[in-house]
């Protein structure tokens, strides 16, 4: 534990050697994670086939399914860097941008399906877009000032006003991977790290946060008093989690004439809040962000972005929960962690750098079939979890597994870009219904009620209408033939021997009217496993 | 014979027959209601949305300068008496214990009726889950034919702030909810589809996801498949919400007003199973005409609860049901101008009736005018601690969010041994 402990404590922001600059990220993930499976005798899963990989690519980095046109040039492709290629098209497409942004959204405004607050996406995905590293999105979020760009941003600070202690918590959980909402009324029954003081140090930096009619505005001065759970009432300090103290002499309540100010600013109507309220001379978010990113305490800053990342493409964080990034939970690959921590603020916090390093992994490629019964855990990356579509990825595949797989084919890149996006607005409506995954997610029933007799699957979804997939199975000649259209269009692979048995025979009880049995058949094949989850 | 020829041909895969549940009559299956009777414990809870005052219902306050216009009557428990507004109950009080002291600290109709769902605030990085979830979490059954937790709340008003939610439990134990009328969503099948291809074309989805298994394990894929195969049960369910299906009889028993109704239900619901049924009543805002809208609405509560303490009685169902009457918070003893009363969480009655209470118990005592409680104060969170412990569940029992174990109620808060059985 001490040694752990020290290993938590040093300071990881020190320039990288030149040798392992030049070394790939995947690599060196590899490497630690090889390491461990052979240290503790646990054979990892073979990799993932072609057509697995392409559809976890395609669904991680853009939201969504591949289509027939993209999955099989895949599996055509006999080039050695095919997956490369891949990867790099669809980082380098506008739907990367539209659904990483969609994802960062979610991970900020962690209650799930509530209050989706519109003009922070607008922001992320403006900033995914302009490849804004994650310190500057972080620092705009915070700090979103007046320009017309970032004002946007505001909105994640703004929604939070009216309660200090969810803005303190949220801040604390999103950017540095540590819920200290425990440590509220008492210190943290578990954690030594974590004092009352680091709670309220850490609400003294954001509770001179107010609402100036719509537009977020800071007061020049605060103080947070807390009562410790021994002795009297005292003010707490502007303190970062690493205990870092900004010294200040602003820790005084408001003067009469300046809560004056602070109401007419307040009652002011959007309208004629044309100017932003002026900036206080000494803002304790502005140090907040700063003390954040100072080489000592931007431990906590890296960390958490790398293990978010790790957890968005793996489903398991190499810190588990994703809020508890602290001494006493330490992480399943130490090293590992650590050396993308600094690898990442080395590099400008370059958010694409880390991605395209996990997903050419071949931790990340591997199948998520395991042979024997004994499965290894989740902390081991051994097999690919399971992971549940995110409410966006079904709205979007399920538009794309009903299509006529012609729609996207033959397209310039542009066209085709334009048409998946016509596919994301098309699956909008039903994604709003779907729940969004959490920790230790379960389906509920309401989700399998709503695919089996909901209007809205059998109308928009299972329909064959024009550019519809069943629509386009009116022309099969052979059931053979459709059965094949179906498979490789729901679940974007070649159907198996069993399968084309399995659904001949569905078939050929409904011979008579093969419109319905075609539909019946699309029903299975999206809802089974297989589209739901990510495998 | 189609079915079975299908099923034939697919010899590569597990041919798992379904039973076939859409013919279960959950009701008429003396096997089923046995099993019930002796292992489960279920929820009605009467919510009356808005706050039903106080002093109109079960602690009346005749003769003070508060109490309003009506008498307080006997009852058939020795010295308990409740407002005149509620002669059936009178007669049946021995089965419920009033809590007259609760001080639950918030008068806001919506973070009020979030804390008295859960029986605690939701924290900064926590959502808890309502009584709904946790009875549907504790009480349900993994393969159950009938869901798990119900709501209703047809009328308009405060509908938005009380809905049922499951918070980190997510999205498995989330209500059933009807805000519209009284069938469920998406519990009929459509009809562009037969009902023979329904079935079979989940027997279908059900071959095509045992294949994709092999060699894969996963809980949430466990809980996906759970879904579907819970589907067609669900969907036998839906004579449950029928009470056309009740002797005319037992439908007077209710009356014909929908809260008699969507009651019934909820004992029909219940009685086939589902662990929490929630009938919202809403209109109880009464901040104008305070005695006009009691006069109205509290006979009805009177007339209905009454039904259902008789039904479920006559059915030896009283022993495993609870009926809890509970609002977002009571109303002020004070009468405003507008002859009302307002939003007042600081001396009011909740009742709670059947499994594991000790009936005609009164707990708690307010002062002459109702202006505060004087002895015996309870809150939210020993209300649900006692709620708990008569359901036969360990309040300090834990779930797990991530490795941070979380109580069903925060430490050190206790069930009211004096009223428990």
């Amino acid at each position: 534990m001490r040694l752990l402990r020290l290993a938590f404590l040093m300071a990881l922001v020190s320039p990288v050697s030149a040798r392992a600059a030049e070394r790939p990220l995947e690599s060196l993930i590899d490497q630690r994670i090889d390491a461990k499976l052979a240290a503790d005798k646990i054979a990892p899963a073979g990799p993932a086939d072609d057509a697995t990989l392409i559809r976890r690519l395609t669904l991680d980095l853009v939201g969504r399914i591949p289509t027939v046109g993209e999955s099989e040039a895949f599996l055509k492709s006999s080039e050695a860097d095919k997956r490369a290629k891949l990867v790099d098209r669809l980082m380098a497409s506008p739907a990367f941008d539209r659904y990483q942004a969609i994802l960062f959204d979610a991970m900020l405004n962690s209650e799930p399906g509530r209050g989706r607050s519109g003009s922070v996406r607008d922001y992320l995905v403006q900033a995914m877009k302009d490849k804004k590293p994650w310190d500057v999105i972080f620092r705009e979020l915070m700090l979103p000032g007046a320009d017309e760009k970032t004002k946007q941003a505001g909105e994640f600070l703004r929604a939070r006003v009216q309660d200090a202690d969810k803005m303190t918590n949220d801040v604390s959980v999103a950017f540095f991977g540590v819920n200290v909402s425990c440590a509220q009324c008492h210190d943290h029954p578990l954690v030594k790290d974590w004092k009352q003081d680091h709670f309220f140090g850490m609400k003294s930096f954001l509770a001179r946060t107010y609402d100036a009619g719509g537009q977020l505005a800071e007061r020049e001065a605060g103080v947070v008093k807390f009562k410790p759970t021994k002795g009297p009432e005292k003010p707490a300090k502007l303190m970062f989690l690493t205990g870092a103290v900004v010294e200040t002499d602003t820790l005084r309540d408001l003067t009469k004439d300046e809560q004056k100010k602070e109401k007419e600013a307040s009652d002011k109507k959007n309208k004629d809040a044309k100017a932003a309220p002026a900036k206080p001379k000494f803002s304790a978010r502005e140090k907040l962000v700063e003390v954040a990113l100072q080489p000592k305490e931007a431990e906590f800053f890296a960390r958490n972005i790398v293990n978010r990342l790790w957890h968005r493409f793996l489903g398991t964080g190499l810190v588990n929960p994703l809020d508890q990034m602290h001494s006493e939970n330490p992480a399943s690959h130490p090293e590992l962690l650590q050396e993308l921590a600094r690898d990442m603020a080395a590099h400008k916090y370059d958010i694409r750098r880390l991605i395209r390093g996990i997903v050419m992994s071949q931790t990340y490629a591997r199948s998520s079939q395991y042979g024997s019964e004994s499965r290894p855990e989740d902390k081991y990356f051994a097999v690919a979890k399971l992971r549940p579509l995110t409410p966006q990825q079904m709205g979007t595949s399920l538009k794309i597994a009903t299509s006529d797989p012609k729609q996207y084919d033959g397209l310039k890149p542009d066209e085709f870009e334009k048409r998946i996006e016509q596919a994301e607005s098309a699956g909008r409506g039903i994604a709003s219904l779907i729940a969004q995954p959490t920790e230790n997610f379960q389906i509920g029933v309401g989700e399998a009620l709503l695919f089996s007799n909901g209007d809205r699957i059998a109308k928009e979804f299972l329909t064959d209408g024009g550019g519809s997939l069943l629509g386009s199975l009116k022309t099969a000649k052979e059931p053979a033939e459709a059965v094949n259209a179906l498979v490789r269009t729901a679940l974007a692979r070649p159907a198996t021997p069993d399968e084309l048995n399995t659904l001949h025979a569905y078939f050929a009880e409904r011979k008579d009217r093969a419109a319905e049995a075609y539909k019946q058949m699309l029903w299975a094949l999206v809802t089974c496993p297989e589209f739901r989850f990510c495998h | 014979m189609q079915r079975r020829d299908f099923l034939a041909a697919t010899t590569a895969f597990t041919a798992t027959a379904f039973a076939d549940m859409t013919g279960l009559n959950v009701l008429a299956n003396p096997a089923v209601a046995a099993d019930l009777k002796k292992n489960q414990k279920r929820v009605i809870m009467l919510w009356l949305a808005g706050g039903a005052s106080q002093l109109e219902t079960w602690d009346p306050k005749p003769g003070a300068s508060t109490g309003g216009p009506f008498r307080a009557i006997p009852t058939d428990v020795p010295g308990v008496h409740i407002s005149e507004l509620m002669p059936e109950m009178a007669k049946r009080m021995k089965h419920v214990c009033i809590l007259r002291g609760l001080d639950t600290k918030n008068g806001d109709h919506g973070s009020a009726a979030v804390t008295m769902m859960r029986g605690r605030r939701n924290e900064a990085g926590l959502k808890y889950p309502d009584l709904g979830a946790v009875v549907a979490r504790e009480m349900g059954r993994a393969d159950s034919k009938v869901p798990d937790y119900v709501t209703f709340y047809t009328q308009t008003e405060g509908r938005g702030m009380a809905p049922g939610d499951s918070g980190f439990l997510g999205a498995r134990y989330a209500p059933m909810e009807l805000t519209t009328n009284n069938t469920p969503e998406f519990i009929r099948k459509l009809d562009t589809i037969s009902d023979l291809d329904h079935k079979t074309r989940s027997d279908l989805r059900d071959l095509l996801s045992k294949q994709f298994a092999k060699g894969r394990q996963s809980e949430v894929m466990g809980s996906h498949n759970e879904a579907y195969e819970r589907v067609r049960g669900i969907m036998a369910s839906e004579t449950l919400f029928d009470i056309s299906k009740e002797p005319q009889k037992v439908r007077d028993r209710y009356g014909p007003t929908q809260f008699g109704q969507q009651t019934l239900i909820a004992r029909r619901l219940v009685e086939a199973g589902v662990p929490f049924v929630r009938v919202g009543r809403a209109w109880w805002d009464s901040h104008g005409q305070n005695f006009e809208t009691h006069q109205e609405m509290v006979p009805e509560l009177d007339y209905v609860m009454a039904a259902l303490i008789d039904d479920l009685k006559d059915r030896g169902l009283l022993d495993d049901v609870m009926i809890v009457t509970l609002s977002e918070f009571g109303r002020t003893p004070s009468i405003n101008a507008s002859l009302g009363r307002d939003h007042f969480a600081s001396a009011w009655s909740t009742t709670i009736t059947g499994t594991g209470i000790k009936g005609g118990s009164v707990y708690g005592k307010t002062d002459e005018k109702g202006n505060k409680v004087v002895a015996e104060q309870v809150d939210a969170g020993s209300l649900f601690a006692t709620i708990y412990s008569a359901l036969g569940i360990n309040p300090e029992k834990n779930y797990y969010v991530g490795s941070r174990p979380v109580p069903l109620v925060n430490p050190g808060v206790e069930a009211i041994e004096e009223v428990l059985a």
